[in-house]
This record gives C-alpha cells, structure tokens and sequence, in this order.
C-alpha cells in the first residue's frame, strides 16, 4: 500500500529500510536543489545568486590570521570562545548601545550565526512548542526548529507592507505552546529591516504575550537608510532576547565561521551545554581573527557598505527601469524583484534565465512558498557584473 | 620572458636609467633637454645616486623601445650607460592603486 510523505511515494518496505531518522526524513525537500545543481555545473554564469561578500576579507584581519598561525596558535579554545574575543564583543557592545553583557556567562562564541540559530532552538524548545517566523525567512529558520522538536508558524508577509511582519500578526498568532518569534533584519532575502519604532511596536506584543525573541542581526551593519536598532535595546528586552550575530557579513569574514550569541545567562548557559558537546569551540584562526576585526576594522566595514549602497542604488533603479519591479530593500546586499511581468513562477524564471542569459539568481520559492512571484538578487558582486546581468535580463525579458 | 603588460592596450613603458659625462658650466641641463624632447619620452628627471637621468618612455611594442634606446639615447654624445627597465605590472600610481581582477572563489550560488 503506498503512502504518501513529503510529497513523494514509497512502500512500507522503504519505510523499513529507512536508515535515516523519521525527523530528518521528513524536513522539507529543498525544491530548488536540482536548480543550484545546474547553476553551480556551468560555466561562465554571471552569478547574482551569492549570499556572501565578494570583498576579501580586510588584509591586516587576514594577517592576524596568519600570525597566529605562525605562533602556534592552533589548540582549542574554551568552549564559550577565547575570553579576549567575548570581552572585546561586550565592550563593543557597550560602547554602541550602552547594554552590558557578561563575557562569562552572557556571551558565547559559535560557529558562525547559523550553529547559534541551532542552539538557540535546542536550548528554549520542548517537544511541540511552537516558533513565529516572518516570511519570506531564511532558509535555515524552520529546520532548525523542526530538529529541535518544535513547529515552525510562518506569518506571511508581501510586498506591500514591506515585507515586514506586524505586531498585529504577532499577536494574533501567539498563545499557549508558542515560544517566540524567529526572524532576522535586515532580511535576507528581501534587504527589508525595522525602523525603532516598529521594533518596539513588536516588543511591545512580545511582551504582552511573554515571548523570546530570537533576533538575527547578522546584517546590522549594512542597514543603509536609518539606523539600526537591535532588539535588546529596547525597554525590558535585553532578558527575552537571545541576540545572534557575527563576522561573516559585515567583516567579510564567511570563511572563518565565527559568529557570537548574547542573551540572558539562563538561555545562554542552555547553548553553551549543548555547544561543548557537539562544536566544543570554534576554530581558534577565526577567532583571533575575529578580535583583530572588532577592535581595527571599523573603517573597512564603513568602506564595503558605502560600495554596497552605490549597487543597491544601481540595481534596484535598473530592474525597475527593465519592468521588474522592485522595493528598494534597506539592508543586507538582497534585492528582492518581481518576476510577475513574465508569467513564469520564479523557479522558471531563474532556470530559463540561466539556461538562455547564463545570468544566476535564486528563485523566491526558496524562502517560503509566498515569494513564488520573487527573485533574489545579490549585489554582492562588482559593478560591472550588475550592469551586464541587468542588460541579460533586459534582453530576456524582451524575448518574452 | 615574462609577458610586459602595456600601459593601455597598445604601449609599453620602460623606465630607463642614463648615466651621463657633465658638460662645462651646464652640467646636465643640455642633454636632458636634448633627451626630453624626444616625444617618446614621457618623463624625465635627475636624481642623485648612481646614475644621472631616469627617463620614462613610451612606445609601441618592445622593439619600438629598444630601438629608440639603441638609435637615439645610446648613441647620443655625452651618454655613458643606459640600464632600459620595462614595466611588467602596475600595482599603484600616483596614489591610485590597480587590482587585477582575481579569479572568483565563492560558490556560484548559495544561500
């Protein structure tokens, strides 16, 4: 008797020999994986379809790496991260936003964002309890709370409001067995982040409904129309917050994998156990790296944003000029167009772009199934590559 | 030999050094006007240290060099030696710094 599970069809006797755990069997397919497999067998692709900095990470950054390979550094560290680099964190930090953290019990330093998402879900979820994610999300948001044994809640979000959750949303999701709300700003896909005063409006529901919010910042620092505001500062939410961050973005520093959690001791404590056990530490080059980056690259920093402002302002004016229309995104290196003007879904899209164009770009679907009529458009790549990918796509658009 | 890459798509730069004899009451002034007005010559200064006259030129081709070296530089009255130095790569001038494209290292495609 067949039966039918996450959307494909097998036998009992498959069932059996199934050697893989039922919960990681059933997370979601990735429908777009075949998609990626394409993109990445061709050659000579324009690819707008990058999720990290085409800057090399800044030298002197680069050079601490190296020298501390050269002094023997290559050990272990403590499993919360070398104490220099979570003291260096807490007073940047301070400095900032004038919040304290403990560098002993308040901060611990991951492998990258994505194993502090991990933790996170790990620490705070029992078996069922449930997560708020906006969508359109990243795409590691409902996996890792689904391993975690809980439910991901996903509030749709459009076009139309920015592609910003509302308080309204929130508050009519929340109730007993929902633990909190899941989200990153800026967003990757859709460059979309929030104003202070709309943050405090979501905390002030959070609070109504005594939520955690597990609060993705990892973009903070490419936030180009206003100021970014993190979650903990706001008032009463420096406990309900389990803040992540970390190197990869800002600092161009993806391959170093270093990334930071701040958050109540509690919470933090919970990750650190779990983290001891499964990572031990993060790598110790990326971590000396790291402290190098917080305390001498604030200049290099300010340089990649302006340049990524100057594409954003490029892009986003080009793809509307072609007919696609876009928002203009206030954060990240995302542009997050429609593809409705050709009809196609935006899986079609991408692929047929690709084949026809050589022009690469991950289609919306990828982040929630309400960005079907989206693309997502990295502009972290150089000038020149944009202002050819745009004319591809003009010229695909005008085949149509 | 390594490839010499051109100033812009069609010449080559060399620098050359030119020793020279001074000549009575004005020194190095006549022969460096004599070199300078060359039109092949884009640059040209005197400086202390073991040779006289850095010339900077300009030409077609290699060849286009060498032989304006060989026929009008060397040959000309009053010079000793000349060391011909051709440009291979520029990295930086006049305070602007030029990156040469790197190969791309990330994935085509991630999330």
């Amino acid at each position: 008797m067949p039966r039918v599970n996450a959307g494909r069809t097998f036998h009992i006797k498959d069932r059996c020999q199934l050697r893989i755990s039922k919960r990681v069997d059933e997370l979601a397919p990735s429908g777009i994986r075949a998609f990626f497999d394409l993109v990445l067998g061709m050659k000579d692709v324009i690819s707008l379809g990058v999720g990290e900095p085409d800057f090399v990470t800044p030298w002197h950054v680069r050079a601490r790496a190296i020298e501390s390979l050269e002094q023997g550094y290559t050990s272990y560290t403590s499993n919360k991260g070398i104490l220099e680099l979570r003291k260096a964190i807490a007073a940047f930090l301070k400095k900032r936003h004038q919040i304290s953290y403990d560098p002993e019990e308040e901060i611990l330093i991951t492998v990258g964002v994505s194993e502090g998402l991990d933790l996170a879900m790990r620490a705070i979820l029992n078996p069922g309890e449930k997560i708020l994610i906006p969508e359109p999300y990243y795409v590691a948001y409902g996996p890792v709370v689904s391993l975690a044994g809980g439910e991901a809640v996903f509030l749709k979000t459009s076009v139309e409001n920015g592609f910003k959750v509302t308080p309204k949303q929130i508050d009519e999701a929340a109730g007993p067995g929902v633990r909190g709300i899941l989200f990153g700003y800026p967003c990757n896909p859709t460059g979309a982040s929030y104003t202070k005063g709309e943050l405090e409006a979501i905390a002030k529901v959070v609070k109504k409904h005594d939520m955690l919010v597990i609060s993705d910042e990892i973009y903070d620092e490419l936030t180009y129309d206003f100021q970014h505001t993190p979650m903990f500062t706001l008032p009463q939410m420096r406990n309900r917050v389990v803040y992540l961050n970390g190197f990869s973005k800002s600092f161009a520093m993806t391959g170093f994998r270093i990334g930071y959690v701040c958050g109540p001791a509690d919470i933090v404590g919970g990750m650190a156990k779990i983290h001891q056990y499964t990572m031990l530490c993060a790598p110790i080059t990326g971590q000396m790296a790291a402290i190098e980056a917080l305390k001498n690259a604030a200049g290099d920093v300010e340089a990649m944003k302006k340049e990524y402002d100057r594409r954003r302002r490029f892009i986003v004016g080009a793809l509307n000029d072609i007919g696609m229309t876009c928002h203009m995104p206030q954060g990240a290196f995302y542009a997050f167009p429609s593809v409705k003007v050709t009809g196609e879904s935006s899986l079609d899209f991408a692929r047929n772009l690709l084949l026809q164009q050589k022009v690469a770009l991950v289609p919306g679907v990828a982040f929630g199934q309400c960005c079907e009529q989206h693309v997502r458009i990295s502009y972290a790549s150089s000038y020149e590559n944009l202002k050819e990918a745009v004319a591809r796509i003009e010229k695909y658009l005008k085949k149509k | 030999m390594s490839k010499v890459k051109s100033n812009s798509s069609t010449t080559v730069r060399a620098l050359i050094e030119v020793s020279i004899t001074p000549q009575k009451d004005v020194g190095f002034d006549n022969i460096a006007e004599r070199i300078y007005s060359y039109p092949e010559v884009k640059s040209c200064y005197l400086l202390s240290g073991g040779y006289d006259l850095l010339v900077v030129v300009e030409g077609e081709s290699i060849q286009t060099v060498a032989d304006f070296v060989a026929a009008k530089l060397s040959s000309m009255s009053h010079v000793r030696q000349t060391a011909t130095h051709f440009l291979l790569r520029k990295y930086k001038e006049e305070g602007q710094i030029f990156k040469h494209a790197k190969s791309e290292r990330r994935q085509n495609i991630s999330y």
